[in-house]
């Protein structure tokens, strides 16, 4: 492997820069999906983000109202718990600079779906929801905004024109994911939560966090509790929908709105994941032909003094699977830059909204999914030629054959 | 030991057939030292190819040890040059990332059974006896051609094989180094009573050993 640095140095970075992209990809995935800190209740966290409504043989979709999910969800008996949020923007401007920080409206029930590590202060309780507080909960990158290094605790800072007090600071959640947000307040002081107070359509989703795995039981009694408590009037009927993150990843990546199909998500995870392996293995296999149709004479020697072809194409898949690790490490180390470097390719979109740089964290999950892949691409990439390499006849093989 | 019947070797192409060798027949004893001899392109080098049993006949059959080997599977063909056979070729064909002795010990990583000592302990006493104990951590690029053919024999005799076959070991030596590897063999088949079957183009060297083949032509002359 040193000796042929040129072939070694190629292969490593072909390996080094296919992991780095699955470890990207996987990242996103993953924190799209998995259940991570501070979404722990992921698997069984729904999201109720939309409501059908069907009148004449028509239907209209829409985020629905607070009032809609306080009035028909509240007292679900599958359900452990119950948050109403929505998602807002505010800007601020400070020593001559705009900037534009996510904002969520929300209820005490939010810190208790989640688990956010707080690293100043605690989360808004009901009384302070109740009594619609202008508290804040921020994050760490708000707060090195507003206050640098200082302690945030019991500062203020405004938001749409309206003085809100820190009580707590937390680290960021995903940027990906749906409980992301710069500000958390409470939802009672949403200033446009009366306009929508009557009708179905509105602004807020609920994040229903089920008692048990078994999420057909919310959705069964959600489509019962449709049918009794249809308080809407002049319409046929109307539908909720509510899904996990991995639900609503399932019902985006296999084209199907309705529904979470996971077998065609599989196919196109499955597919978008080949492609990214399989463009990197076939050079791979041409550049270890090449570098092991160098060591000809090698073969032959060995083959001379003993070797059987099961004994060399283990010692030369092992080799490439040294060698693929290797450059799957430094695949892993580049993949914490290539994330940095693609939030910032994505900021440069929006003047106003920036998501942290450390938005991309690589999870035991991820590495050893990275792990696994560069395995096999080792493995792919090493076993075909190491194959044809031992079948090589041996005189022609101490000769030095330079082809296979 | 070896006994070569009616052995026959044609290479075709679509448009040539050329006889290699033609209807050899040959024994050798155990214990015997025995040059083989002829011009270049005359199928010494075949033979001692199919000898080794790195090359197959055409026709013909081989038996070796008292086993007919010439219908034996490729993963029995390489046990039996790793118990039986030790090959020292005209230019060398060390593994040059690998150290002296890294090569030496080369044939028993594919022997069963033997520790990395043991590996260790067995490739400094065939170095010792070639005379290169105090060379074992240089790289072939590093010796001269006459320590590297010595290091060659030392990888050829640390598996105690039964027989030697050597193509032109001294080929690319001066008289003098030559004179030197030609002595180590002499004392292997001597003292360890090694079959040894050497091509050599070297009259002098032949003349050292117990019999002479005359080949011409892919046929035995004498």
């Amino acid at each position: 492997m040193l000796r042929k640095k040129y072939y070694t140095a190629l292969t490593l970075l072909g390996i080094s820069l296919t992991i780095m992209i699955i470890t990207v990809f996987a990242s996103f995935i993953d924190q799209i999906i998995s259940a991570n800190p501070p979404e722990i209740n992921r698997d069984r966290t729904l999201i109720l983000d939309k409501v059908s409504v069907y009148k004449d043989g028509k239907k209209t979709d829409a985020t629905p109202s607070i009032s809609f999910l306080q009035k028909n969800i509240r007292d679900l008996q599958s359900t452990e718990k119950i948050s109403y949020f929505t998602n807002r923007e505010f800007i601020s401007f400070l020593n001559g600079k705009t900037t534009g920080h996510a904002l969520k409206f929300t209820d005490e029930n939010f810190w208790k779906i989640t688990d956010f590590e707080f690293t100043e202060g605690k989360a808004f309780h009901i009384n302070e929801v109740k009594n619609a507080a202008r508290v804040a909960v921020i994050n760490e990158k708000t707060k090195a905004y507003f206050f640098n290094e200082n302690e945030a605790l019991g500062k203020t800072f405004p938001i749409q024109g309206l003085t809100y007090t820190v009580i707590g600071v937390v680290k960021s959640a995903s940027p990906f994911s749906k409980i992301y947000s710069d500000v958390y307040v409470p939802y009672t002081t949403d200033i446009n939560i009366q306009l929508t107070d009557k009708a179905v359509e509105g602004t807020y989703n609920a994040m229903l966090l089920a008692k048990t795995n078994d999420l057909r039981k919310v959705r069964s009694e959600l489509r019962a509790r449709m049918k009794i408590k249809n308080t809407v009037s002049a319409v046929d009927s109307v539908k909720v929908q509510a899904f996990t993150s991995l639900e609503q990843f399932s019902k985006s990546s296999s084209f199907n709105d309705d529904e979470p199909e996971y077998g065609k998500t599989a196919i196109v995870v499955g597919i978008v994941l080949a492609l990214f392996l399989l463009i990197p293995t076939i050079s791979l296999v041409n550049i270890n032909v090449t570098r092991i149709g160098e060591r000809a004479e090698e073969i032959g020697v060995r083959k001379s003094f003993g070797a059987t072809s099961g004994n060399l194409v283990k010692q030369l898949v092992i080799e490439n699977i040294i060698i693929t690790l290797t450059g799957g490490l430094i695949g892993l180390g580049l993949s914490v830059y290539a994330s940095q470097l693609l939030v910032h390719f994505i900021n440069t979109f929006d003047p106003l909204f920036k998501m942290p740089t450390d938005s991309f964290i690589i999870s035991w999950r991820v590495f050893g999914f990275c792990l696994f892949s560069c395995l096999l691409l080792g493995l792919i990439s090493g076993v075909y030629p190491a194959w044809k390499m031992s079948r090589m006849n041996v005189i022609y093989a101490l000769k030095g054959g330079n082809n296979l | 030991m070896i006994q070569l019947s009616n052995i026959e070797k044609v290479y075709r192409t679509k448009t040539i057939e050329t006889i290699a060798l033609n209807n050899i027949n040959i024994n050798i004893s155990k214990g015997e030292f025995v040059a083989i001899m002829g011009p270049s392109g005359c199928g010494k080098s075949t033979l001692l190819n199919i000898m080794g049993l790195l090359d197959a006949p055409t026709g013909g059959s081989i038996i070796m040890d008292d086993q007919q080997v010439t219908a034996l599977s490729r993963k029995k063909l390489a046990l039996f040059r790793n118990l039986k056979l030790g090959f020292i070729f005209q230019s060398y064909h060390l593994i040059n990332d690998l150290s002296v002795i890294d090569n030496v010990e080369l044939p028993l990583l594919y022997r069963k059974g033997i520790s990395g000592n043991e590996r260790r302990k067995r490739a400094l006493e065939a170095l010792e006896k070639v005379g290169l104990s105090a060379r074992t951590k240089h790289y072939p690029n590093q010796l001269s051609g006459g320590q590297r053919q010595r290091v060659a024999i030392a990888r050829a005799i640390i598996g105690n094989p039964e027989i030697i076959l050597a193509d032109e070991p001294t080929g690319n030596l001066d008289s003098a180094m030559g004179e030197e590897v030609m002595n180590l063999m002499l004392q292997l088949n001597k003292t360890d009573g090694t079959t040894i079957v050497m091509v050599t183009h070297d009259e002098l060297m032949a003349k050292k050993t117990q019999r002479i083949i005359h080949f011409f032509d892919g046929q035995q002359v004498s």
